[in-house]
């Protein structure tokens, strides 16, 4: 920083001369030129990818668009229909049991993890880097890994449960455990991002209020509420608000690991879309179904909002 | 980095314990990837009943790999994608980043603002618009002006590596990065006569190496890993990558050859791996300051 410093100097020592007045103008002028040149490629091409797509959605949702021939406006015809549709019910159900479990488990485990990586113990880098390797690896790729493990025959999943006499599970198989064990893959995935963001936050807790509470008295749980959980006050919110965002888009897994199944035991609102809008071909229908799963987005980050007041107020 | 307050003794026994634990829950994180790596070497007989180390490493499984699917085409197609995406990003988002941050155009901050809501677009919401957009490219794909007629970019590399490129996000993280310059540094350079191109490219996008570098390694892990889009909008594997590429392997509802799909697998995600270890700072800084500064 400091030669970034000298050199400005050592600039702004022997400015070459220039007519100042209006050239400053048109160096206004050209500079705002400039500056749309280089804004213009991006703010297009959100435009074109982004905001189009977002209107679109909301004009297809209420028409019966079916990808061939003409459509009609429907009205609100969809959004009957999906208050009846018990296959998009149980998706609904499950994509928020799914965030509901995973995101404060995997919060929770996190959290635990960046404490006991910030408390001084040996090879902490190297710990740091295992934990964070599931966060880096692509979900197709480690979904066909858990298909492996999680198959009943010769799956490492059985064959551990077998170390400690335990009962081989259908894991992928039996209705009740499909979306449990897409869960836990889905936990383990998550871990990495949420720890270093806490480990971020917790080395940022001030020092000399670490040493007050300890001299004071306290011991470490009191420390650890009245001192750091205060100070992580904005850490939680980011980790809840991205770590719901993404599980309310959880897709992958699903469609390597079950296609929604058995039955429709572990089906998600992602899968439904893809699913009528691209194997079904009714896209109107799966437009509505997307507006649905935006709008229950956006409530769950005002959800995220409100906790982050709550606790900034407290 | 915060070190062990307390007198040594008694403490150390139990951080010794602490660290016990921590590589017990380290080693739990990287089962699944040894028993992948173990799974790959394992010959197809082994694999008929649970074993728990293969007999000999079989290391022609990952040759044979190779010819039971285009894994090669896939992986070259993977690398494509994923140059193209972050050649991109990095020439656009970073632009466009510096002109929101330093240059005196209007509507600004409501172009800031609009940047940070469209981070939020959830992109599985958008993908059926997003499929029709980009079907309906004009002229591409036997296309007419208007965007009728053709398929556009779908089954293309326009198709695959445009839309998703330059996310708001970047734009958005390379903006927090100029901010924080100071000012006099572009005032010197605009005296000595640089035009605001060159003082973006040779001053200020130097100075901001790192957020560049943490730009780049995000915008490649979401290339390399990307999988829904691909699949969507290819038919060829000409054109599939990896991940596409994989998840069809492991759906072959006949037999599984798992040795081939862990293999398979195993070349899938040990670029990111090496990826992340080279670069593990700005992976871990940039999702920290995303966190703290968001």
């Amino acid at each position: 920083m400091t030669a970034i410093k000298t050199e400005v100097a050592g600039r702004t020592a022997a400015p070459p001369p220039r007519a100042p007045r209006r050239r400053a103008q048109g160096l206004q002028g050209s500079r705002k030129r400039a500056g749309w040149v280089m804004l213009a490629p991006a703010l297009v091409h959100a435009a074109v990818f982004l905001l189009l797509p977002m209107v679109m959605l909301v004009a297809l949702s209420f028409t019966d668009y079916q990808f061939l021939g003409a459509y009609h406006w429907v009205g609100i015809d969809n959004f009957v229909q999906l208050m009846s549709d018990d296959r998009w019910r149980t998706a609904l159900l499950n994509t928020v049991l799914y965030t509901v479990v995973t995101v404060p488990i995997a919060m929770a485990v996190a959290l635990l993890i960046a404490l006991g990586l910030n408390s001084g113990i040996r090879a902490r880098g190297a710990m740091r880097v295992l934990y964070y390797m599931p966060q880096v690896t692509a979900t197709v790729a480690v979904a066909t890994v858990w298909l492996w493990i999680y198959q009943p025959d010769v799956g490492l999943a059985n064959s551990v449960l077998g170390l400690f006499g335990l009962p081989p599970q259908g894991w992928l198989t039996n209705p009740n455990l499909s979306l449990p064990s897409l869960m836990l893959v889905g936990v383990w995935q998550g871990l990495g991002a949420k720890m270093v963001v806490y480990l971020a936050a917790l080395q940022s807790v001030s020092r000399d209020q670490l040493e007050a509470a300890q001299l004071d008295g306290a011991n470490r749980w009191q420390t650890f509420w009245n001192v750091t959980w205060p100070a992580l006050g904005p850490a939680h919110f980011f980790v809840f608000v991205t770590s719901t965002i993404a599980s309310f888009q959880v897709f992958d897994l699903v469609f390597v690991m079950t296609k929604g199944g058995p039955g429709s035991s572990s089906t998600v609102m992602t899968y439904e879309i893809y699913e009528n809008a691209f194997q079904g071909l009714q896209l109107g229908y799966a437009a509505a179904q997307s507006v649905v799963l935006v709008v229950l987005i956006g409530v769950f980050t005002l959800i995220g909002l409100r906790l982050q007041k709550v606790s900034s107020d407290v | 980095m915060s070190r062990p307050h307390a007198a040594p003794g008694r403490r150390s026994r139990g951080l010794y314990a602490l660290t016990a634990v921590m590589a017990l829950g380290a080693v739990a994180m990287v089962a699944p990837f040894v028993w992948m790596l173990l799974t790959s070497l394992k010959s197809p007989s082994e694999l008929t009943e649970f074993s728990w180390l293969p007999d000999q490493l079989r290391f022609q499984n990952y040759t044979e790999a190779l010819t039971a699917a285009p894994f090669a085409r896939y992986f070259l197609n993977t690398a494509v994608l994923t140059i193209g995406q972050t050649a991109l990003t990095l020439l656009f988002a970073t632009s466009a980043g510096y002109a929101l941050a330093c240059t005196p155009i209007r509507g600004r901050k409501a172009l800031n603002a609009f940047v940070v809501i469209l981070i939020m677009v959830p992109f599985y919401a958008i993908l059926i618009p997003e499929f029709l957009v980009v079907k309906s490219i004009p002229l591409f794909g036997g296309n007419s002006i208007t965007g009728q007629g053709g398929i556009g970019w779908l089954n293309s590399w326009w198709g695959l590596i445009i839309p998703h490129a330059i996310a708001p996000i970047y734009i958005f993280l390379a903006r927090q990065f100029f901010v924080s310059l100071p000012e006099e540094l572009a005032e010197a350079a605009r005296v000595d006569g640089l035009s605001e191109y060159g003082i973006f490219f040779r001053i200020m996008l130097p100075l901001i190496k790192p957020a560049v570098i943490t730009v780049a390694v995000f915008q490649i892990g979401a290339a390399w890993n990307s999988f829904l889009w691909p699949l969507l909008i290819t038919r060829d594997d000409s054109l599939r990558p990896i991940q596409v590429g994989l998840a069809i392997f492991s759906q072959d509802p006949l037999n599984v050859q798992w040795a081939y799909l862990m293999a398979g697998a195993t070349l899938a995600v040990l670029p990111m791996i090496a990826l992340f270890i080279a670069a593990q700072r700005y992976f871990i800084e940039g999702m920290a300051s995303a966190g703290l500064k968001g």
